[in-house]
């Protein structure tokens, strides 16, 4: 009886780590192969040509057409910049500089990757079409409801996520300035 | 006591084990990858444009609304591939992708490329007969090897204003994709 017990014990902890691990490394990634920019994620091998174990596995399980490395860099942020889940209830400030690139877009999905922006207006944000500071940085808002400078208006209710697509860019790679820096996600009102 | 921790010692290295397996072998067991996708769409050598992004419509590859996209299918079994056309003076890339989503090489028009794209796909066979100078090929065309002979190529390109998709996309159909003649 106690063998049995024992013999279930161990397979419980193997399959909870086994399985949970995996599930972890695949959806957070940081620990194996995702870098983190505050709430920005990125796979940095997912579009070379050899990618490592984790970034193969990764491909498989999203199945999304990802960019080569030679054509960007895309990021993702579930969270806002303290940490907390981006909701459609709220209005978010992206505020800041993003690494040089010859343009970006800022695209929010639902989780699913569907779009969620207004249907008779623009998808997303696109680099050469928001209004900028004297600085050059940017200030965009994303929100149900109206909001001050670059507005994009999203629809119905529940999680969503910012994709953040820097093309032709030396965000991480040796050419690079060295300043990685993104924008930072600012819950503003709910 | 000391036998349960063994056994939760085991649990812990057998987990480790179970996440290895899950994954090195979940590229091949992944029914929605990136090839599974892309398998039903278009026919071999005839460039395919994706559909434009729509609101609150599924959007399985991720595409990036902004940005229009075709496609080429192509099979190196009857000879090198080619994909080859003019684009507009606007910011565009190509990637080739092997069956599993691998991107194999990429590169945009920013590396002075300029409007002309013209890129041969060699699996390693015809690589050698390339080296061996037995494959005439067009001066300027960029060549790419790969392992496999199942590629797909797929070209972005950024119109600078939504009004202008549409002429971007009539560019991206008169791109011909074929084999080579060896």
């Amino acid at each position: 009886m106690r063998f049995l017990l024992n013999l279930l014990l161990m397979l419980v902890v193997a399959l909870a780590i086994g399985f949970g691990v995996s599930w972890y490394a695949l959806t957070d990634g940081r620990l194996f192969g995702a870098v983190q920019i505050g709430p920005w994620l990125a796979w940095t091998r997912a579009g070379s040509p050899a990618p490592d174990p984790y970034t193969r596995a990764y491909l498989a399980r999203n199945g999304v057409l990802q960019l080569g490395l030679g054509e960007g860099m895309q990021f993702i942020a579930t969270t806002d910049s303290d940490g907390q889940p981006l909701s459609r209830a709220c209005r978010y400030r992206i505020d800041g500089n993003t690494p040089t690139a010859t343009f970006w877009t800022l695209v929010p999905t639902a989780p699913d990757g569907a779009m969620i922006a207004r249907a008779d207006g623009p998808p997303g944000f696109q680099s050469a079409r928001i209004a900028r500071a004297n600085d050059g940085s940017a200030q965009l808002y994303v929100s149900k409801s109206l909001a001050p400078l670059n507005w994009l208006e999203i629809t119905g209710d529940g999680p969503f996520q910012l994709l953040l697509t820097l093309y032709d860019t030396t965000v991480f790679s040796s050419a690079g300035t060295g300043d990685n820096s993104l924008p930072s996600i600012i819950r503003e009102a709910c | 006591m000391v036998r349960t921790l063994l056994y939760l010692v085991g649990g812990v290295l057998l987990g480790l084990l179970i996440h290895i397996m899950v994954i090195l072998t979940l590229p091949g067991l992944a029914g929605h990858n990136v090839a599974a996708k892309l398998a039903s769409l278009g026919q071999l050598n005839k460039p395919l444009l994706f559909d434009a992004v729509s609101p609150g419509k599924p959007n399985p590859l991720r595409l990036d609304p902004e940005l229009t996209y075709a496609m080429c299918r192509l099979d190196l079994r009857a000879g090198p591939g080619e994909v080859s056309g003019t684009l507009p003076l606007a910011f565009w890339s190509v990637a080739v992708y092997d069956p599993s989503g691998t991107v194999l090489y990429s590169t945009t028009n920013r590396d002075g490329i300029g409007q002309t794209l013209d890129l041969g796909v060699f699996d390693p066979g015809q690589t050698r007969l390339l080296a061996e100078q037995k494959i005439d090929i067009a001066t300027g065309l960029l060549i790419v090897e790969s392992k496999g002979d199942d590629v797909f190529v797929v070209v972005r390109l950024a119109p600078p204003q939504p009004a202008m998709r549409d002429r971007y996309a009539d560019q991206l159909s008169k791109l011909v994709c074929r084999n080579l003649k060896t």
